[in-house]
C-alpha cells in the first residue's frame, strides 16, 4: 500500500482456519500449538494482502473458556503470538494480543464479579506482554463494564498500547444497552489508545455510529466491520470484497485511520481495502464538541443546561440512613436511588461516609448495587481517597468526584485518581483557612484548583466549581457573595458550577421559600448543577420553570408534561375520607399506609403499632390470599404498602435512637448455579414485613458463603431457593454443608420445581409453597 | 424475517402468576400498564438455522444429536431440523429488577408479562418460519429441559447458532440463559402436516410436580 496514514488490520481468522480443516467443535486456539504452521499461513495471507497489524489467534483464550482444553492460558497465548510473528518477513508487522469477551456475563445481569473479570484479563495481558505482543486489542465487547475491567487490567499490569472496539446494533446500542457516547466518554477517560467498532454490522451500517463517535472523542478511531449483515437462516455474509472496501472508505473520509474486517471477510477484502485507500488521506476530524458524564446506558451532557444532582444518598444528619448503613440495608439505599431518578434527578450523589464503617468497601458495594437499578451517572462523594478510588473503580461509566478544595494535600491525593479513571471533579472554593468571605477570594481558589487539575491533565470542562452556600440566617451578606462568585466562575472562567442550596435556609421558618428563591437566583447566575433533594416538589418545579424561561425546554414540552401528569392533591392522602391502616395496606396504597402509620405513632408505641396494626393488617391480606380471594401480585402490593408503614416506624425509632424491632434473623439465598431470584426477593419482602431481619445473600451463592454467614451471624433459619431442576442438587449440597458444619439451624426451601416430598428428600426441615407460607414457618421457628 | 412482538396473552400471564380465578380488583388496570411497558421496553431478537437430519437423528455437519425419546419422536417424520433462539433483550431484565426495589407486586406482573411476551415472539417466529418454509411442515417447538431432552444440550444450541454474538444472550456455567426472557428450541421440518402436541402435559418435564396439572389447568406450553 506504500506510504500511508492509515493502519490496515486483518480480516476474519476462525473461518479461515475452518477452511484449512479445523474440525467443528475444536477450539481454534489449540491450533496455535498443534498446527502453528496453518495459523501462520493464514496470517501470512493477510500480510501479503497488506495487513500491518495482525490480531493473534487468541480471541477465545481465557481461563473460563479454555480450561480443560489441555493447554494453559500462557501456552495458548505464547504460541498464538509466535504464530503471528512468524508471518512477518520483514514487513514490520505489529502483533496484537487479541482478547474477546470472557463468555460469562458480569454483575449485575450475570454473576461474574468485576474483580474476577479483572483478574482473568490480567492473566491474559501478562501472558501477552511476556510473549512479546506489541499491543493488546479488546474487541467484540457488548458490556462496557467488562471492557472497563479489561482496560484497567492492561493499564495496571502492562505497558502495552490498548485498542478497544465494541459491538453495536443499528439502534446505536450494544446488546447490553451501552451507547456510543457512553463508550466514548468512559474509554477515553480511562486512557485507551484507540477505540471504535467491530463485528455485528457491515461498513455501511457502522458509518453513522462512527460519525457519532467522533463527536465524543479525539482518539484514533477503528472500524473492523463484518462483510455486511448475515443471512438469518445460514449465518453467511454476502457483501463482496470490492463493495466492502468502497463502503468502508467512507469511514476513512470521516477520519477513521485504523481499518480492517471482521466476520465474513478474508485477504481479498483487505487487499481491496488497501487499493481503495491508496493515495488517500484521512478525512479532517473536527474537534469533539460533546462532553459529559454517563452510566453505561445514559449520558448526561455537560453543556450548560441544568442537570439536577440528587443529594439523598447521604447519611449526614439522617439517623435512619445511618442505621441503614450500619445494618448494610442496601434496599433502603436503593430505594433512595430509584425514588430520586423517578423524581427527575439527572445525576446521583453517593455518600456513605460514617465513622466506624469501612467506607471504601461500602462505597464499592453501594455503587455496584445502585448501578443494577438506576441508570444515572454517579457523583462519588467522599473525603477519603481510598473510598473515592473504590467508587471510581466500581463505576460503570464516567463519574464525577465530589470533591477537592484549594488545599494542596487534597488536590495531590484526589486529582491523580480523577485522571486515572477519567472522572470529572468538583472543586470547593475553600482551603485550610476555611471559606473565604469575598467572591474574589473564592475565585482565586477556583483558579488554583483549575490550574492544579490542568497540570494533572484534567481538561477544564471537567472541573466543576462549587462556590459554597452559607446559611443566610447566620451570615446574611454571604448569599450575595456566593451569587457573585458564581457569576464570575461561570462567566469569566467559563466553568461549570455546582451548588448545594438547601443549606441557605437553615434556621429559618418556611425554609422552602428561601431555598427555592435562592436556587432560582443561582440558576440565573449560571449555576448548572444544583445539588438538591429532587423529592421536594417545589424545588423541581422551580427547575422546570427555569428550564422554560431559559429556553432549555423547547416548546415547554417537559414543563407541560410535568404539570399535566399530576392531578392536584395526589398522591397525598385524601383528607375527609377516613381510611384505616388496614384498608390502606389491603389496597396497596403506600403513601396512605405511611401517613396513617405516622398518625398512629402519635398515640401508640412503635411495637404496639407493629403488632396491633401492621401485622394484623398483613395477616388479613394473607388470609384472603389463602382463601384465593386475591392472588400473589395483590398480596405483594399490600406487602409493599405495609413496607411504607414499617419505614415510618423505623424512622421514628432511629430518630430517638431506640435501636430496631426485630423478631429474629433469617438468611435467604438463591443457591449456586441458579440466577432466578424474583421468588426469593418476594419472600424477603414478606418476611421483612413480618418484622424479621433478612440477610439476603443474593443469587448464585456458594454453599460455603451460606454456611459461613449462618455461623457468623448465628442465624437460626436459612431459606434457600432454586428454580431449576438442575440446581436442586446444589441446594442439597448446601443443606449437607450446613448440617456438616454443626451449626444448629432450620432450613426452609422453596422454588418452582420443589415439592414437599422432594424437600424432605434433600434434607430440608420445611417446604414453603409461597411467600405467605414462609412467613408462617418463620413464626413457628422464631416466634 | 424480523422477530415480532405483537401482543401479550393476558390469560397466560395470569397463569404464570398463579391466578386461579377470583376477583381481579385493581389488577387488570395495572396489568394493562405493565403490558404496555413490556411491549415498549422489549427489544426482541432472534436467530435460526436449518440442518439436514441424518438417519441416526443427528444434525448434519453439526456434531449434535438431540438426546431423548421425546425429541426423536417429534422428529420421526422430519428430514430437516430448525434450531432457533429468541430473546427480549437485557432491558426487560433491568426494568423488572428496578421495579422490585419499589413495588414487588408490580415487578411480578411485569415479569409474568415478559414471560408471555417471549412466547409471543416465538409463536410469531414459528408462524413466519412456517410460511417461509412451505410447503414443508413444521412440528411443534421443543426446548432443552422439556421432556427428556437434557438442559445440557443448551451448549450445542449456543455453539451452532453463535447465540452470544448474534442476539446477545449468554449461557451461565449452570446452563441458564441470560437475559432470562430467552428461549432456545428445535423444530422438525417434514413433508406432511405434523400433529400439534401443545398442551399435551405428558411430554412436559414437569409432569410429575406441576401444580397446574394437579388442579386440572393446562398452561398450554407442552
Amino acid at each position: 500500500m506504500g506510504e500511508t496514514e492509515f493502519t490496515l488490520l486483518d480480516g476474519a481468522m476462525g473461518t479461515m482456519l475452518q477452511a484449512a480443516g479445523l474440525p467443528a467443535g475444536t477450539l481454534p486456539e489449540t491450533w496455535n500449538i498443534t498446527r502453528p504452521e496453518e495459523v501462520t499461513a493464514v496470517h501470512r495471507r493477510y500480510v501479503e494482502a497488506g495487513s500491518r497489524v495482525l490480531y493473534a489467534n487468541t480471541f477465545g483464550v481465557n481461563r473460563l473458556k479454555t480450561a480443560g482444553c489441555g493447554y494453559s492460558v500462557e501456552e495458548l497465548v505464547a504460541a498464538g503470538i509466535r504464530a503471528a510473528r512468524a508471518a512477518d518477513r520483514g514487513e514490520g508487522v505489529r502483533v496484537a494480543l487479541d482478547v474477546g469477551p470472557l463468555g460469562q456475563l458480569l454483575e449485575p445481569l450475570g454473576s461474574l464479579r468485576f474483580e474476577e473479570a479483572y483478574d482473568i484479563f490480567k492473566e491474559l495481558v501478562l501472558a501477552g506482554e511476556a510473549a512479546g505482543a506489541d499491543l493488546v486489542v479488546f474487541e467484540t465487547m457488548s458490556d462496557l463494564y467488562e471492557m472497563k475491567a479489561a482496560v484497567l487490567a492492561a493499564k495496571e499490569n502492562s505497558r502495552l498500547p490498548i485498542w478497544s472496539t465494541m459491538t453495536f446494533e443499528q439502534s446505536g446500542r450494544t446488546f447490553l444497552g451501552t451507547t456510543v457516547p457512553s463508550m466514548a466518554l468512559t474509554l477515553t477517560g480511562l486512557g485507551v489508545d484507540a477505540l471504535g467498532f467491530n463485528c455485528s454490522l457491515g461498513p455501511a451500517e457502522l458509518l453513522p455510529l462512527a460519525e457519532e463517535l467522533r463527536r465524543w472523542t479525539d482518539l484514533p478511531l477503528i472500524l473492523k466491520p463484518n462483510a455486511g449483515l448475515p443471512d438469518p437462516a445460514t449465518g453467511a455474509y454476502a457483501l463482496q470484497a470490492e463493495d466492502f472496501a468502497r463502503q468502508l472508505v467512507r469511514g476513512a473520509e470521516l477520519g477513521v485511520t485504523v481499518l480492517g474486517g471482521c466476520c465474513g471477510t478474508g485477504p481479498d477484502y483487505i487487499r481491496a481495502l488497501g487499493r481503495e485507500l491508496a493515495g488517500r488521506k484521512p478525512g479532517e476530524r473536527p474537534a469533539p464538541d460533546r462532553r459529559g458524564l454517563c452510566s453505561a446506558s445514559r449520558t448526561v451532557p455537560l453543556d450548560g443546561r441544568v442537570r439536577v444532582v440528587g443529594e439523598r444518598i447521604n447519611p449526614t444528619g439522617k439517623k435512619r440512613f445511618q442505621q441503614a448503613l450500619r445494618e448494610r440495608d442496601m434496599d433502603y439505599i436503593l430505594q433512595r436511588g430509584v425514588e430520586q431518578q423517578d423524581a427527575g434527578a439527572d445525576i446521583l450523589d453517593v455518600n456513605v461516609g460514617l465513622p466506624g464503617l469501612d467506607e471504601p468497601a461500602l462505597m464499592r458495594e453501594t455503587v455496584k448495587a445502585l448501578q443494577a437499578v438506576v441508570d444515572l451517572p454517579l457523583q462519588i462523594d467522599s473525603s477519603n481517597p481510598a473510598a473515592i478510588e473504590a467508587g471510581l473503580r466500581a463505576v460503570n461509566g464516567r463519574a464525577v468526584v465530589n470533591s477537592v478544595n484549594g488545599d494542596r494535600e487534597t488536590l495531590e491525593a484526589v486529582l491523580p485518581l480523577c485522571k486515572k479513571y477519567g472522572a470529572a471533579v468538583v472543586g470547593l472554593c475553600l482551603d485550610k483557612n476555611g471559606v473565604p468571605r469575598t467572591a474574589e477570594e473564592r475565585l482565586a481558589i477556583a483558579r488554583r484548583i483549575l490550574a492544579a487539575a490542568e497540570a494533572y491533565g484534567i481538561p477544564r470542562e471537567d472541573v466543576l466549581i462549587d462556590c459554597l452556600t452559607l446559611t443566610v440566617s447566620a451570615q446574611q451578606e454571604q448569599a450575595a457573595e456566593t451569587l457573585k462568585a458564581l457569576r464570575t466562575v461561570s462567566g469569566e472562567l467559563g466553568l461549570h458550577t455546582v451548588l448545594g442550596v438547601s443549606n441557605i435556609s437553615f434556621g429559618l421558618p418556611a425554609r422552602e421559600q428561601i431555598t427555592v428563591s435562592f436556587l432560582t437566583q443561582a440558576l440565573a447566575a449560571g449555576m448548572d448543577l444544583p445539588i438538591v433533594n429532587p423529592n421536594q416538589a417545589a424545588v423541581m418545579d422551580a427547575v422546570a420553570a427555569f428550564r422554560v424561561l431559559s429556553g432549555q425546554d423547547p416548546n415547554s414540552a417537559a414543563y407541560i408534561e410535568r404539570f399535566a401528569a399530576a392531578p392536584a392533591g395526589e398522591p397525598k392522602p385524601r383528607t375527609g375520607e377516613p381510611m384505616s391502616l388496614e384498608t390502606a395496606v389491603a389496597k396497596g396504597l403506600g403513601a396512605e399506609a405511611r401517613a396513617l402509620t405516622e398518625q398512629a405513632l402519635e398515640s401508640m408505641e412503635e411495637l404496639e403499632v407493629v403488632n396491633r396494626l401492621l401485622i394484623p393488617a398483613l395477616d388479613r391480606v394473607g388470609e384472603r390470599y389463602e382463601r384465593q380471594e386475591i392472588f400473589l401480585p395483590q398480596l405483594m402490593s399490600a406487602a409493599s404498602a405495609a413496607c411504607e408503614g414499617f419505614e415510618a416506624v423505623k424512622a421514628r425509632m432511629a430518630r430517638r435512637g431506640a435501636g430496631t424491632v426485630s423478631k429474629g434473623k433469617i438468611l435467604l439465598a438463591t443457591v449456586k448455579g441458579d440466577i432466578h431470584d424474583i421468588g426469593k426477593n418476594i419472600v424477603r419482602v414478606v418476611l421483612e414485613n413480618y418484622g424479621y431481619t433478612v440477610l439476603d445473600l443474593g443469587r448464585d451463592v456458594p454453599a460455603e458463603e451460606i454456611v459461613r454467614t449462618a455461623i457468623q451471624e448465628d442465624v437460626k433459619l436459612v431459606g434457600l431457593s432454586a428454580l431449576m431442576t438442575t440446581t436442586v442438587p446444589s441446594m442439597e449440597e448446601t443443606i449437607k454443608a450446613l448440617r456438616a458444619s454443626g451449626h444448629a439451624c432450620k432450613v426452609l426451601v422453596g422454588g418452582a420445581v420443589l415439592t414437599p416430598e422432594y424437600a424432605r428428600q434433600i434434607g430440608a426441615d420445611f417446604y414453603a409453597k409461597d411467600a405467605k407460607q414462609s412467613a408462617d414457618i418463620a413464626r413457628q421457628v422464631l416466634g | 424475517m424480523e422477530p415480532r412482538l405483537t401482543g401479550i396473552n393476558r390469560r397466560e400471564a395470569l397463569i404464570y402468576l398463579g391466578y386461579r380465578g377470583g376477583a381481579l380488583e385493581g389488577v387488570e388496570e395495572e396489568l394493562e400498564r405493565c403490558e404496555e411497558l413490556v411491549l415498549k421496553t422489549a427489544r426482541p431478537r432472534a436467530v435460526w438455522r436449518r440442518f439436514a437430519l441424518l438417519p441416526d437423528g443427528s444434525l448434519e455437519g453439526a456434531d449434535f444429536r438431540p438426546e431423548g425419546e421425546d425429541v426423536q419422536a417429534l422428529l420421526a417424520e422430519s428430514r430437516e431440523a430448525v434450531l432457533l433462539a429468541a430473546t427480549l433483550g437485557a432491558e426487560i431484565e433491568a426494568l423488572v429488577r428496578r421495579t422490585q426495589v419499589r413495588d414487588m407486586g408490580r415487578a411480578m406482573l411485569l415479569d409474568a408479562c415478559a414471560s408471555a411476551a417471549i412466547e409471543n415472539v416465538c409463536d410469531n417466529l414459528c408462524a413466519d418460519l412456517a410460511a417461509e418454509l412451505a410447503p414443508l411442515h413444521l412440528t411443534d417447538r421443543f426446548s432443552p429441559g422439556y421432556g427428556d431432552l437434557p438442559l445440557s444440550c443448551q451448549a450445542d444450541f449456543f455453539r451452532l447458532l453463535d447465540i452470544p454474538r448474534r442476539i446477545g444472550v449468554s449461557l451461565s456455567p449452570g446452563g441458564l440463559m441470560l437475559p432470562q426472557k430467552s428461549v432456545t428450541a428445535l423444530l422438525g421440518l417434514a413433508d406432511r402436516p405434523q400433529p400439534r402436541r401443545s398442551g399435551d402435559c405428558a411430554v412436559c418435564g414437569r409432569f410429575e410436580d406441576c401444580s397446574l396439572r394437579k388442579e386440572g389447568i393446562r398452561c398450554g406450553r407442552n
